[in-house]
């Protein structure tokens, strides 16, 4: 304790400099969960906090025993295991093969246009993405071009519902793959230049370096990254399935985050987007922890 | 957005919402900050007042400013007394007011001010009206009427009772009143659309029916088959989506009454989503489906797709209601008007039933008052009296014609038989940034007023639009030749003539949050979307099956509660307005 103090007297500025951002977390991030007890009740807005009747579990029981609910619970999960799974291997293939590049100018051409999709709006970015996928869209054309199709056969990417996955996956994987890269890219630069050599000195070929003398080299960035991202597993967007969705692939669009809006804030029934918020909060940090445990069992690099 | 496409759009409610949904997505916006502060600071003195004002029982009044937002996004935020009509009604009232517009989320930000209990002055709610009426933010308007609003009386006068809440007070003005003589608008709002140059090249035959319709379509696409043409299209995104699933309630004869028809004898509300003659309209649409003639992306496409569609030339036909597709009539209107060679392409509207002996209802009835929006006066306001006189002054004769037509002899003249008209100079001079700087276009909504089917005490038209001798030199050459092929002078001549319903709109009627009704509307519009694409685009063989499936989902909604409370609604609006 006398040393906690003491250290505490020798680090007083920094001490004081994180004062504010205690209270901005506190009043942001702690403060908001007071919301929380909405979710028990027959919330109306407007009316005070004592005025307001409590309903107990009742939103909770609605949430699950909806089929819908379910069905898009199912939709979140899949698509967000899609876009973490795909996410990554994609942005670490990029990266390795980045790395290998020599020509400077080749490699800055590549990184350049693999990340500008990332600072188009998904707006805009749903639009190319519809048009591309239209009948008269330039897949199409393709396809019939190459003989798979007869004209007026054409397909409709965004009206089969089993399609949307993919198509959602291929999305992300196309306006993020370069921005994703950048981290790897720069786990890459602290490898020791050492390494390279010994490799080279034992016989090491280009893609056996790649494989054990990079891959390793950045494997703590990669494990903190995917704990992090396992903890946002309930949290597969809203933007791109709101916009590419469409009445016809609505089974497989529709995920936790358009569900709430349809039926909590589009109706006012505040309590049920809270329900669902919560039942979204918990099952995050449950997935958090499980992942963060079992990088400490394996004794890997972990967030805490 | 026209005055028009203002009242249809706001009839769904839950879709305005998530349009403006979409525009936070799109545009991630900023809230913007609430403009340079330019209010003027009070001088204490009054300015001369010019001779309108002498009509006023008050004394002069200090100036003052009063705060309004408005839920309806539409200009740019500002001062009533920066411009020419504001200007006028601040000499005769002292009163000017600060427009602010929503940006964003209307939701959010009406819900922002309920917990925070503060208001501006007056509040124009839009779809967020029933929120605001249930956090109790409106003072109750009565006595103000009583003592302070004979023009309010007299515009308002007979739908008072309708206006009033269930504790019976009146809580707001609803956006606008029937006054005088009903004259329907020369463009019906809603129709089907078709090229021009199909009914030329068909010899311009008299289109009654949706068989003929079709027919006049494919043959003319039979014809020009390496043209590339569409046969149809039709707009099903997000909250547009009852483009798709209303036209069964037009081609049987009813006017959009949203989701039920309203029987005129028994007054009976129906709903027809899973009726008959949603399955014929589909079904219609199937054929055009397998015979290669409807866009199929119709049902992945969103907006703007879909107003580019209509401007390519390529697409011959399609239903609409007519503030929906206006910027595309406009954009081919402005072609056609520059080279008179592509007249061809412009659309023309065609009054299609299903039966050739039924009238059709595509122009809007002279109905009852919209009481689903509004504008109020809040529980913030500072001085209610000033705000009440102000609407009351509003709607003196003198000041609706201000506020529709202008000033005599700048922007409308008149003739020796005292109709009002616009010579082509002023036409012309009348543009966005004129409507703007004069004030037409701060005025032209969302206050107390008369409403586009109104005329004025003289027999004038209350809408610059309507007016019968502003409307024919808006017509090109081309025009007037297609009209007279029809035998017509506007194209609303070829509808048939509406029959009055006190209700009218059904889709105005308000509904609780959260209550079975609007969660009704939500599960339907849900299985339509659903539905609907796949009854069209699946092989005409598999058609009934899939009905079959819509059908068995269709069950499970509480339709006969739906309907019951829909009729209850409209006996209820017709028995008040027999008092």
């Amino acid at each position: 304790m006398r040393l906690f103090f003491k250290k505490l007297g020798q680090q007083r500025a920094l001490a004081v400099m994180s004062v504010p951002f205690l209270i901005w977390l506190f009043v942001f991030k702690y403060l908001p969960l007071w919301g929380w007890s909405i979710a028990f009740q027959d919330y109306k807005p407007a009316r005070k906090f004592m005025e307001q009747t409590w309903i107990g579990f009742e939103h909770f029981k609605f949430l699950f025993g909806d089929d819908r609910f379910l069905r898009v619970l199912r939709n979140t999960l899949a698509m967000s295991s899609i876009n973490l799974f795909f996410g990554f291997v994609t942005a670490i293939t990029l990266a390795l093969l980045l790395n290998e590049i020599r020509n400077i100018a080749f490699k800055r051409v590549v990184q350049t246009v693999s990340y500008l999709p990332h600072f188009i709006s998904w707006v805009v970015a749903a639009s190319i993405i519809q048009t591309t996928l239209s009948p008269d869209g330039t897949i199409n054309q393709l396809l019939v071009g190459l003989g798979f199709l007869d004209r007026g056969n054409e397909i409709l990417f965004l009206g089969i519902p089993e399609y949307f996955w993919t198509i959602f996956g291929a999305s992300s994987v196309w306006k993020d793959i370069g921005w994703n890269t950048i981290v790897y890219l720069a786990a890459m630069t602290t490898i020791d230049p050492t390494q390279y050599e010994a490799a080279e000195i034992d016989g090491a070929n280009r893609f056996k370096k790649m494989i054990y003398v990079t891959l390793p080299g950045i494997k703590s960035v990669v494990i903190v990254l995917l704990i992090m991202n396992i903890g946002y597993l309930l949290e597969s967007g809203f933007e791109p399935q709101y916009l590419l969705g469409n009445g016809m692939n609505v089974d497989y669009s529709e995920n936790i985050d358009i569900f709430v809006l349809k039926y909590g804030i589009a109706q006012s029934n505040f309590s049920l987007s809270i329900a669902a918020g919560m039942f979204k909060t918990v099952v995050s940090f449950i997935l958090l922890f499980m992942a963060n445990n079992a990088a400490k069992r394996m004794g890997e690099a972990r967030l805490y | 957005m026209n005055i028009q496409g203002g009242v249809q759009a706001m009839g769904k409610s839950k879709r305005i919402w998530l349009l403006a949904l979409t525009a936070v997505v799109s545009l991630s916006v900023v809230t913007a900050c609430s403009g340079p502060n330019n209010a003027k600071k009070n001088t204490g003195t009054t300015e001369p007042t010019s001779a309108a004002a002498t009509t006023e029982t008050e004394p002069k009044q200090d100036k003052v400013t009063f705060k309004i937002f408005n839920g309806v996004a539409g200009s740019k935020d500002g001062n009533t007394n920066e411009t020419t009509i504001g200007k006028l009604l601040e000499d005769q009232t002292g009163v000017n007011f600060k427009l602010e517009f929503v940006v964003g989320d209307l939701n959010t930000k009406i819900g922002t001010m309920i917990a925070a209990n503060d208001y501006p002055d007056v509040l124009i709610p839009d779809a967020a009206i029933e929120e605001v009426l249930n956090a109790g933010a409106f003072i109750p308007l009565d006595e103000l009427i009583e003592k302070y609003g004979p023009n309010i009386q007299r515009v308002y006068g007979k739908s008072l009772n309708q206006m009033r809440s269930k504790d019976g007070k009146i809580y707001f003005l609803p956006i606008a009143a029937q006054v005088n003589d009903f004259i329907p608008e020369p463009e019906a709002g809603a129709g089907f659309w078709v090229q021009r140059r199909v009914l030329e090249e068909a010899g311009y035959p008299k289109i009654k029916t949706l068989d003929q319709y079709i027919e006049l379509i494919k043959n003319y696409r039979d014809k020009h088959k390496d043209e590339n043409l569409t046969g149809m299209v039709s707009l099903t995104h997000d909250w547009r989506f009852f483009a798709t699933s209303n036209p069964p309630m037009h081609l049987m004869g009813y006017p959009n009454d949203g989701n039920v028809t309203v029987d005129t004898n028994t007054w009976e509300a129906k709903t027809y989503a899973g009726a008959e003659s949603t399955k014929k309209w589909l079904k219609t649409l199937n054929d055009l489906n397998a015979a290669g003639l409807f866009d199929k992306a119709s049902f992945v496409d969103n907006y703007d797709q879909y107003i580019a569609k209509l401007t390519s030339h390529k697409v011959l036909g399609f239903f609409d209601y007519r503030w929906q597709v206006d910027n595309a009539l406009n954009v081919l209107k402005d072609a056609a008007r520059k080279d008179p060679s592509l007249d061809g392409f412009k659309y023309f509207p065609l009054p299609v039933t299903f039966e050739e002996g039924t009238p059709d209802a595509y122009l809007d009835p002279p109905g009852g008052l919209v009481t689903n929006r509004g504008i109020g006066i809040t529980v913030s306001a500072k001085d209610p009296v000033r705000i009440i006189q102000f609407f009351d002054n509003m709607l003196t004769e003198e000041n609706q014609t201000l506020m529709s037509w202008g000033i005599k002899g700048e922007t409308y003249e008149v003739n020796e038989k005292g109709r009002y008209y616009r010579t082509q100079e002023q036409i012309d001079k009348i543009d966005e940034p004129f409507r703007e700087s004069f004030g037409f276009k701060y005025f032209s909504w969302n206050w107390p007023m008369y409403n586009a089917t109104s005329t004025l005490a003289d027999g004038n038209a209350k809408n610059v639009a309507s007016q019968p001798e502003v409307f024919q030199m808006t017509l090109t050459d081309k025009d007037k030749a297609i009209l007279e092929k029809y035998g017509v002078q506007t194209y609303s001549q070829l509808f048939a003539e509406p029959v009055p319903r006190p209700y009218f709109p059904a889709w105005g009627f308000a509904k609780e949050q959260n209550s079975p009704e609007q969660l009704w509307e939500a599960s339907k519009d849900e299985m339509t979307k659903k539905y609907f694409p796949k009854l069209v685009l699946t092989t005409p063989d598999k058609f009934d099956a899939v009905w079959e499936e819509y059908m068995k989902e269709f069950g499970k909604l509480d339709t006969a509660g739906y309907e019951k409370w829909t009729t209850e609604q409209v006996k209820a609006k017709v028995e008040l307005a027999n008092q």
